[in-house]
């Protein structure tokens, strides 16, 4: 009836008694109420809210209340801190839970390279059969103090050690390294590499095709450096030898689309490296393992990209390693001559 | 979640106990040994091979964390949800052969769990199919509905993901190729009628999907949809002339 009233009350000789003036009536957006009207028509073609606002609380009350789970928002159990947790627990009424669970740790690798060696620089420029080459003087592992006393150290454990034939043993634990991340097979990386280690080495690595080839080695493998750390217990020891290699390699690495990231697959280049091998000597079934790899700060930097990249600004409240964007060339930084240092936990 | 809507109805409380209490044991364990923690030196819990193992090196973690992590048989909880469309983001091709084009670059993301009816969140899906990333964002900003906020947080963070783990070199040259919607769980309420009457108030939830392709989109997204050429249109009133009939003839 009122609907019939309104649209009649359109007619200009109609004027029904009981209404003070004609408003303006608007179909499509909600007319505000002027406080100079006693009375207001109620607009019925205003289709988003009801006509009536009397009895809003009435209708909401028909409604029963359902508390929604919050999922994948932030109030998501998974991405609350502990504190968070808790105080929506005691909000709940939740009593926490005590998990009794005692699990045993194995500590297999430590987390770093316990005093790291410092290569000296121009180390690899020059060749040694050229004359400055031969001037350069590299100071040979026997004369060096704590390297001799960590070497004597490994004897005790292992009677048959000796530096040279190590070297030998590293460069085939090196190269297999390399053979099994381009196949990706998990078994052989964990027996060639270290649990620290591994993370770092297989880092974007199940996400692309990685070509390798050894072509050779420039000079032969010399170990450079040796220590011996424990851990918690005195007799817990681990060792720590580095090795220097100086190859000739072709990598090449392909994205998840199979198109060339980085490297060639044509073109060779001299890698030298320094590369820190562990084993723990302490346990009768301890085996060297690719561990740590030592950059300078005086090696060129690696081979550019082959895409462009954005460089995002380094914070200097974060202490983290510079964040470069091509977190896509971790595999490369592995294996090539890489400027960004590794980190560890 | 059928367990929890049907205590819904009997009581119309809303607990998700053995939910919660399972996430808070997962958290707690993740308390590091203290005593250990401080040591530089501890980082890696493996077995040997063959060995107990127990848990995985996060070398990269944050670095406030201690590398130690143990995680629970108890925590275990049966995923939720969909799985299945983010393994594409993981399969690997082998290198193009030389004198083939290059494969272009996808990525395909999702956001679960949207507090948003499927059926409108499709509206919302549909719009953005077929057009460039930067043109579906700025679409988006301009649409008047809920689920048009969560449709362009996902195409944002895809955006991002392309450039940072799937190689893509520049983040505009990207155009949205899968744009779907799929039903999420549905919490049943009640609301009271005139004259005791009852009704059933359904709560939905819906997952929106989406796939970035790298390079330039195809000129029509639905090929049944697009005009015809005028060579196209005048062997079809060729064709139409010529099945007509005369009827009554010989």
């Amino acid at each position: 009836a009122a609907r019939i009233t309104s649209s009649l009350s359109r007619l200009t000789l109609f004027t029904p008694p009981s209404y003070v003036c004609l408003t303006p009536h608007s179909r499509s957006y909600y007319t505000p109420k002027d406080p100079n009207y006693k009375y207001f028509r109620p607009n019925f073609a205003f289709k988003r809210k009801h006509y009536n606002p009397k009895f809003k609380k009435d209708r909401w009350l028909k409604v029963t209340k359902v508390e929604l789970p919050e999922i994948d928002t932030k109030d998501d159990v998974d991405k609350m801190t502990p504190d968070e947790i808790r105080a929506k627990m005691k909000e709940k009424g939740i009593q926490p839970t005590r998990p009794w669970q005692e699990k045993p740790i194995v500590i297999s690798s430590t987390a770093g390279t316990f005093e790291p060696y410092v290569p000296p620089e121009g180390d690899g420029k020059l060749s040694t059969t050229s004359k400055a080459g031969a001037k350069q003087k590299f100071q040979f592992l026997e004369k060096k103090g704590k390297s001799m006393m960590a070497i004597r150290k490994i004897r005790q454990y292992d009677e048959d050690f000796d530096p040279k034939d190590f070297a030998e043993e590293a460069q085939k634990i090196y190269i297999d390294t390399h053979k099994a991340l381009a196949d990706f097979d998990k078994v052989r990386l964990h027996q060639t590499v270290t649990e620290r280690a591994y993370p770092i080495v297989t880092h974007q690595a199940h996400r692309s095709t990685i070509r390798w080839h050894f072509l050779g080695s420039l000079e032969p493998p010399r170990v450079v450096h040796a220590r011996c750390t424990d851990v918690i217990t005195t007799d817990n020891i681990f060792a720590q030898i580095t090795v220097r290699f100086h190859t000739k390699q072709i990598l090449a690495v392909y994205d998840r689309f199979g198109r060339l990231q980085h490297g060639s697959e044509v073109v060779a280049r001299d890698v030298l490296e320094y590369v820190v091998f562990e084993k723990h000597i302490a346990n009768t079934y301890g085996i060297w393992r690719i561990h740590d790899k030592i950059i300078p700060d005086w090696m060129p930097p690696r081979q550019p990209t082959l895409k462009t990249y954005k460089i995002e600004e380094i914070k200097e409240e974060e202490e983290a390693t510079p964040s470069d964007k091509e977190s896509k060339d971790g595999v490369a930084a592995e294996l090539e001559k890489p400027s960004i240092s590794v980190a560890h936990a | 979640m059928s367990i929890n809507s049907e205590k819904l109805l009997h009581s119309g409380l809303f607990i998700f106990t053995k939910f919660i209490g399972l996430r808070v044991l997962k958290s707690n364990t993740f308390q590091p040994i203290s005593g250990l923690a401080t040591r530089g030196y501890l980082a890696s819990i493996a077995g040997q091979p063959g060995g107990q193992s127990t848990g995985v090196l996060a070398a990269h973690g944050e670095p406030n964390r201690c590398g130690l992590h143990t995680s629970s048989a108890l925590c275990w909880e049966r995923p939720t949800g969909p799985r299945k469309f983010l393994t594409h983001n993981q399969t690997v091709f082998p290198p193009t052969p030389f004198g083939e084009q290059p494969r272009p670059a996808f990525v395909c993301h999702m956001k679960k769990n949207i507090k948003y009816s499927p059926s409108k969140m499709w509206y919302v899906a549909c719009l953005v199919r077929g057009l460039r990333i930067d043109d579906a964002i700025n679409q988006l900003k301009f649409v008047h509905k809920k689920g048009s906020v969560a449709a362009r947080e996902t195409l944002e963070e895809a955006k991002e993901l392309a450039v940072k783990e799937h190689n893509v070199e520049f983040a505009s040259n990207l155009w949205v190729s899968e744009s779907f919607v799929g039903k999420g769980m549905i919490i049943r309420g009640y609301r009271r009628h005139a004259r005791r009457r009852f009704g059933k108030v359904e709560y939905k939830y819906c997952h929106y999907f989406v796939t970035l392709e790298e390079g330039d989109p195809p000129e029509h997204y639905y090929p049944f949809r697009r005009p015809r050429t005028p060579q196209e249109l005048l062997e079809e009133w060729m064709e139409e002339q010529r099945r007509r009939t005369i009827i009554k003839s010989l």
